[in-house]
């Protein structure tokens, strides 16, 4: 049994791995917590729905596509029409997330009043879903989104270590300023990262949709993504990675733990949510987090 | 001449107002008021009770009414508003002078009311408030005029336990629910209970917050205990997801759930791996009780009932005819008496009995539905027993 949750636990966390990067891409240059990602992530999820099943019927790999796509440009939207001026206002980054808050309840409270609150499924991409490993059952379609989000991180790791663009946002997450002296046009640069992140977060949002639902207020799961990056070191994508998926495990294993007669699984928000308030306190920095400081 | 004319017309009306009081009394009414939710969100369910409230006392006026005395229905909208329905229950009640109140179908609303018929002593017969607050109030004491015609929702646990035991012979069970939903919570408590009173084990008791997606950890372990049936007490969307979930992780159990389970959408939300799985319901159209009624409902209105509020309705009303019989017409704290001693009354839905205690309807006929072919099939009207 221990080996299923371990399986189980995995598969949760890689979800949560996908998303927290999109996190901690932004905040690696622009120093503030994007709380709009998740509602990215929901619309991606919408597009995915309104390609496969509602407008057109595109097969699983071009919707996903597309979908990445759509949730990377509504990600750019956000941050030119919430965000830009802010940032050239040199506004505090409370400001910035208070206003991706806004954003987030904003979007979300478009869905509700355009395609509504109803639960819609996204079909399912195998048909015999599981592979049977010993008594540990895995599905296909857990198998299929972890090596995606795996690949779709690495290929993200290699955009930012061997390409211009991704010099310069690196370069950028040092110090912001020095890289605009030197001739980066920063608006550009903060375009390219949204896109990234809003892609990945697209990405994240077909993967549920097709594990899960697609509704409204999915976008909710993010703040178990947003623990999964705080773990890992806000601003660090390793870091993002290895939180996302710790995170799962130990949520997994928190929910099958039995202390005396209580169950832990109705504890295990307690869990997840404390530990966020307890690096906070006393190890905001993460496993593989840097010093932080107001960068833009 | 033209004051001579007035004076003689002041004259005739009172000598006229003299004499009907003088004359034979005209056939006495009973005036029941209604209150149901005819406009807003709750209108589609409102309409068809309050359709359905007309078949019944139509029914019994043509029949003679109540010891002869005609029933007259007041029927006031409540748009299911609580501000608005505490207005009308108090026009009811001081205006109209009605007897009783049929309706709402809204725990909240029923509640919002409770102060209003209660003082008046106006017993109230609640269709469709499931909620245990509408008649026990948080003291656990019995709200005296304030009754209901359909069962509490944890009394669904209580069906689906002794339907897993009696129909399913399921020995072993296993409960996934949400921590965070009375409603779910109570149905799992109920189901446990009942259940290991019918000799049944329950291997695993399994709990998940609202807004969780995903509970493979909480099925892995349940996997664990190898249970016949997995009782998930949820809306449908939880439901889809453990049931979608379970099937994934090679557990073959028996799926049971409550009433939330039915909303069509649960086969695609489910990719259909609800199939087979089986709920409680309070009505269902295919019911052999209410073809009858269904067939009259029809021919009148040309349209189908909206379930279950009508059935619901229409039982308040047959419930209530019998206490006024008993009571020769009369209402207060007669009427609530006659209203509690009700015992094995045949009404639309079953034999109807009402437990002093608490005022609700003793082992109230649930209905049994299948998740069959992608849509829901009646299987039984079931019948708890003690």
């Amino acid at each position: 049994m221990i080996f299923q949750t371990i399986i189980t636990g995995i598969s949760i966390g890689s979800i949560y791995a996908l998303m927290a990067v999109g996190y901690s891409l932004v905040f690696s240059v622009l120093n503030f917590s994007n709380f709009a990602h998740g509602a990215v992530i929901t619309l991606g999820a919408y597009i995915a729905w309104m390609l496969m099943v509602s407008v057109f019927k595109l097969p699983f790999l071009p919707a996903l596509l597309l979908s990445m796509l759509g949730a990377g440009l509504i990600a750019l939207l956000v941050e030119r029409t919430a965000y830009s001026t802010l940032r050239h206002r040199k506004a505090p980054s409370l400001f910035l997330m208070i206003s991706a808050m806004g954003v987030a309840i904003a979007l979300q409270n478009v869905l509700y009043a355009t395609i509504g609150a109803n639960l819609y499924a996204l079909p399912p991409i195998f048909t015999q879903d599981t592979i049977n490993i010993g008594t540990a059952s895995i599905s296909r379609m857990d198998i299929f989104a972890f090596v995606f989000s795996i690949l779709a991180i690495g290929l993200l790791t290699v955009v930012l270590n061997y390409t211009r663009v991704g010099t310069a946002i690196r370069a950028a997450s040092h110090d912001a300023e020095m890289v605009s002296v030197l001739g980066v046009n920063l608006d550009v640069l903060v375009a390219v990262l949204f896109l990234l992140a809003g892609s990945l977060g697209g990405m994240a949002g077909v993967f549920m949709g097709v594990k899960y639902m697609v509704y409204p207020s999915m976008g909710w799961i993010t703040n178990k993504a947003y623990i999964g990056a705080v773990i890992g070191g806000l601003g660090s994508l390793p870091g993002a990675v290895v939180g996302g998926i710790l995170l799962g495990l130990l949520e997994a294993l928190v929910s099958v733990t039995t202390i005396g007669n209580v169950a832990l699984s109705t504890f295990r928000d307690v869990f997840s949510f404390g530990i966020l308030v307890l690096l906070l306190i006393f190890r905001p920095r993460g496993l593989f987090g840097r010093h932080v400081e107001e960068k833009l | 001449m033209k004051k001579l004319w007035l004076v003689g017309l002041i004259f005739v009306l009172i000598m006229s107002s003299a004499l009907a009081a003088c004359g034979p009394a005209a056939p006495k009414t009973i005036k029941i008021g209604h209150l149901v939710a005819l406009t807003g969100p709750n209108a589609t369910w409102g309409q068809s009770e309050a359709n359905a409230v007309n078949m019944a006392v139509a029914k019994i006026n043509e029949a003679g009414g109540v010891n002869g005395m005609q029933i007259e229905i007041i029927a006031y909208d409540s748009r299911a508003d609580r501000l608005e329905a505490v207005n009308v229950v108090k026009r009811m009640v001081e205006q109209d002078k009605v007897v009783a109140i049929i309706g709402p179908g809204q725990s909240g609303v029923a509640n919002a009311v409770r102060e209003v018929n209660n003082s008046a002593k106006v017993p109230l017969i609640a269709t469709t408030a499931t909620n245990p607050t509408v008649t026990v109030a948080e003291d656990g004491s019995v709200v005296p005029y304030t009754f209901r015609v359909c069962f509490i929702d944890p009394f669904q646990g209580t069906v689906a336990g002794q339907f897993a035991i009696k129909d399913l012979s399921a020995k072993t069970a296993a409960v996934l629910y949400d921590v965070g939903d009375e409603y779910s919570q109570f149905l799992g408590q109920y189901f446990t209970e009942a259940f290991m009173k019918g000799g049944g084990t329950v291997v695993a008791n399994e709990a998940f917050r609202s807004g969780e997606l995903d509970f493979r950890a909480q099925l892995g372990k349940i996997k664990s205990g190898n249970p016949d049936v997995l009782f998930i007490p949820t809306m449908q969307k939880e439901a889809a997801l453990a049931a979608k979930q379970a099937r994934d992780l090679g557990i073959t159990a028996v799926l049971l759930g409550g009433d939330g389970w039915g909303s069509p959408d649960i086969f695609e939300l489910s990719a259909n791996t609800i199939e087979g799985g089986y709920y409680v319901n309070i009505a269902a159209m295919e019911d052999p009780a209410i073809q009858d009624f269904l067939a009259a409902y029809r021919a009148k209105y040309n349209a189908d009932p909206v379930m279950p509020n009508p059935v619901l309705g229409y039982d308040a009303v047959m419930w209530l005819a019998d206490a006024l019989t008993r009571t020769k017409g009369e209402g207060g704290e007669a009427l609530k008496a006659a209203l509690e001693a009700t015992k094995d009354l045949q009404v639309l839905t079953g034999k109807l009995t009402i437990d002093p205690a608490t005022h609700n309807p003793l082992n109230k006929p649930a209905v049994i539905q299948q998740c069959k072919n992608g849509s829901f099939t009646y299987v039984k009207t079931f019948v708890t027993t003690e």
